[in-house]
């Protein structure tokens, strides 16, 4: 499993469109793709999951990665938050 | 040389695909943006070189060409005109709906849009004014107190300098600077000048002048330059307190004078001979024009008032246009006639003066209650109620402004019934023992309780009634719900409440799919996906589904299900619905930006919704203002997961 911790720093956090381009993104891989934040976590591949976390600029969200593709998966998912969160 | 701004946008035009290809144009500070809808049709190299755009870019959607500050707005201008198009912004919106009325409701639209902002600052004040004033008058030895002092200080900081408020509010509805607008403001109450409110009296006029004639000074720019009675160029060193007509006038003017200026100085010069000459001009103005116009008023009114008074007919028509005298600012000289009566014999020491101001007072009152009481905008209850309250403590102005003048006919009403009170008033013949309150803390001051009662319920009820009689909510035109910003007329409402006025529209499926169908949120033309106003949602990488351009504020649920996420911003909601469909409904592009401002959810995280509930209401001017398309966008988030999804007008 991969585990790596991210610090929006994005003024207007995971809403909608990014939230539904990373959704479609963890689609292609076949790992299980977990978003924590606090208390509440959602599975990446659910879209209005995801935007209910409500994540904001400065909330810090912890990703976990679980599968066969874990490695690349977990490497292109960081790249993402860093390059649009 | 010059940019020659036609040709200059006539060539942008007819290298983005021309005006069907392009879905929305705005500009800001520096910037042409444009939202097209074909981006292959738009020849960019070509763009990049035409004289006068020195950069483009595309971002959210849009895209953007960059003109430069005091050149895009006339590129902008100059582009409206080839295509035909229409400024996306709150201002031409409502200059379009106040085209169509008639004179006398263009000539309060103003006053209602200056108004509606700041009635929460001058509501708190009035309500606050009211009560102080009361209990100085209740307890004896109260108003020598410094709980008084500091709280009388405080309740009337917002009527002290009124002019201010009004005019900042003005400058922002007649498009013109704010700034520029608040210096007006606070030039028209300038502590240079003597407080309006002292005008009556020759102490306050002598101290503060360092006179003893009791005559306000004038300074005169022209000399002795006059034309019969009037100096021309004469300033009377008096300030505008408590003026509302002259201070808007004044802010009509200078927008005017900034907005002229702005087309015609060069743009080098623009950012300092405009706002200087504005200044200078609308004080000029201001001060040799208006001023004059107003106090000519002013001492006609008072010497028509004084003979009125005398008899029960003529204090009758003083009850009527007695608001009128309110909404000119002339009220501030009745002081004078009311201590004028209480030092004269001819009539019995007795102030006769406020049973007429209460009677008018409490009409508006009752007006400003029956609209509270009768209209079913949630909105227009929230102000009427508390202002109604004001009124009854004598301070009229939120409810004249803010309700009565606004809806009109119960301004009318109010007329009526002040008339009707007032002459009451006058063949019974009560009167007060001193002056400064009227309404319900007048019983403090009059002399014969029982009369001033019935005075009460007779000018009171009847404006109450007529109101109900005379006014009706539908007839409160489209360009007031525009002048009310963030209203959207309340249909039923009622959170997870059987959807009691669920609209038909909602019937008609956007979205179908083995898992069930989905209806149409918000009225509105349907588009595909695919032509919304955004890469990404056009791109279907959220799902599926139809953007539909609203001409309605209220979204409905289109299916059952639960409320799955409101957005921080509330601009989205998801719902998830029969067979784990997970439906988005996003209002607007890029609205996340406006950080909640213009939405307003119905709902919550984790209710049940009906189809046809309403979820969401949203400011469509607010939209606009902040140059966002308004598509309502509702895409089938997880259509992957279905494969025979249908969407469109007729899915």
């Amino acid at each position: 499993m991969k585990e790596f911790k991210y610090t929006v720093t994005d003024p207007v956090g995971i809403h909608a469109r990014p939230a539904g381009i990373l959704v479609k993104e963890a689609k292609n891989f076949v790992s299980k793709i977990t978003i924590t934040k606090g208390e509440k976590s959602a599975d990446m591949r659910k879209l209005l999951a995801l935007m209910g976390l409500g994540v904001k600029q400065g909330e810090e969200v912890t990703v976990q990665i679980e599968g066969d593709d874990e490695e690349a998966c977990a490497a292109y998912i960081e790249k993402f938050f860093s390059e649009n969160f | 040389m010059a940019l020659d701004y036609h040709k200059c946008a006539q060539e942008i035009v007819d290298h983005i695909g021309g005006r069907e290809n392009v879905a929305q144009a705005a500009h800001c500070a520096t910037r042409l943006r444009l939202v097209i809808k074909d981006n292959s049709k738009v020849d960019k190299e070509y763009l990049d070189n035409v004289d006068g755009v020195k950069g483009m870019f595309e971002s959210n959607g849009q895209l953007q060409l960059i003109i430069g500050t005091g050149t895009v707005n006339k590129v902008y201008d100059e582009f409206l005109a080839i295509t035909g198009m229409t400024a996306a912004t709150k201002d031409d919106v409502k200059a379009a709906a106040a085209e169509k009325q008639p004179l006398w409701k263009k000539l309060l639209k103003p006053i209602g849009d200056v108004f509606v902002p700041i009635l929460p600052a001058i509501v708190a004040s009035g309500l606050l004014m009211g009560l102080v004033e009361a209990l100085g008058k209740a307890i004896p030895g109260f108003s020598s107190t410094a709980w008084y002092g500091f709280l009388d200080m405080a309740a009337n900081t917002a009527f002290a300098f009124l002019p201010v408020i009004v005019a900042i509010s003005a400058a922002r509805v007649f498009g013109g600077n704010i700034f520029l607008g608040a210096v007006i403001g606070l030039m028209m109450v300038h502590t240079g000048l003597l407080n309006a409110w002292n005008a009556g009296s020759a102490d306050a006029i002598n101290a503060f002048f360092g006179v003893t004639d009791g005559q306000i000074p004038t300074w005169n720019l022209l000399g002795n330059l006059s034309i019969g009675g009037y100096t021309i160029g004469s300033i009377s060193r008096v300030g505008y307190q408590g003026h509302v007509i002259p201070v808007i006038i004044a802010v009509w003017l200078m927008c005017k004078i900034e907005s002229w200026l702005h087309k015609k100085v060069p743009e080098m010069l623009d950012l300092f001979i405009t706002p200087i000459t504005t200044v200078l001009v609308t004080a000029l103005l201001t001060f040799t024009i208006i001023g004059p116009i107003f106090s000519g008023l002013e001492t006609i009114v008072l010497e028509g008032a004084k003979v009125l008074v005398q008899n029960p007919l003529g204090a009758c028509v003083m009850g009527a246009i007695y608001p009128w005298t309110v909404v000119m600012g002339l009220h501030h000289m009745y002081n004078v006639i009311e201590a004028g009566m209480l030092s004269s014999a001819e009539f019995n020491n007795l102030n006769i003066w406020m049973p007429i101001a209460s009677a008018a007072n409490f009409a508006q009152f009752g007006a400003c209650l029956a609209v509270g009481l009768k209209t079913r905008n949630q909105k227009t209850k929230a102000v009427a109620v508390p202002s109604s309250l004001s009124a009854a403590l004598g301070i009229t102005e939120p409810a004249i402004f803010g309700v009565n003048m606004r809806f009109f006919k119960p301004f009318i009403a109010g007329m009526i019934g002040g008339a009707a009170g007032s002459l009451l008033g006058a063949l019974m013949g009560i009167g007060a023992k001193s002056y400064g309150v009227t309404g319900i803390p007048g019983y403090l001051t009059i002399d014969r309780p029982v009369p001033y009662t019935i005075l009460l319920a007779v000018s009171g009820g009847i404006a109450f009634v007529l109101t109900n009689i005379l006014w009706h909510e539908e007839e409160k035109p489209k360009a007031a719900a525009a002048s009310a910003p963030a209203e959207p007329a309340a249909p039923a409402a009622a959170p997870s409440a059987a959807p009691a006025a669920a609209p038909a529209f909602v019937e008609k499926a956007v979205i179908k799919c083995s898992a069930g169908e989905i209806g149409t949120p918000v009225a509105g033309k349907v588009i595909s996906y695919e032509d919304i106003p955004d890469p990404t949602f056009a791109s279907g990488a959220l799902g599926v589904g139809v953007g539909i351009e609203p001409e309605d504020d209220t979204v409905y649920a289109p299916m059952d299900g639960t409320i799955s996420t409101v957005a921080e911003s509330k601009h989205a909601i998801g719902i998830s619905g029969a067979g784990d469909m997970e439906l988005l409904i996003h209002v607007g592009v890029d609205t996340v930006e406006m950080n909640g401002d213009g939405f307003a959810p119905c709902v919550k995280e984790g209710d049940t919704v009906k189809k046809g509930q309403a979820i969401l209401k949203f400011d469509r001017d607010k939209i606009k203002a902040a140059n966002h398309p308004e598509t309502v966008v509702v895409l089938l988030t997880n259509s992957d997961d279905y494969e025979d999804v249908k969407f469109g007008e007729n899915a």
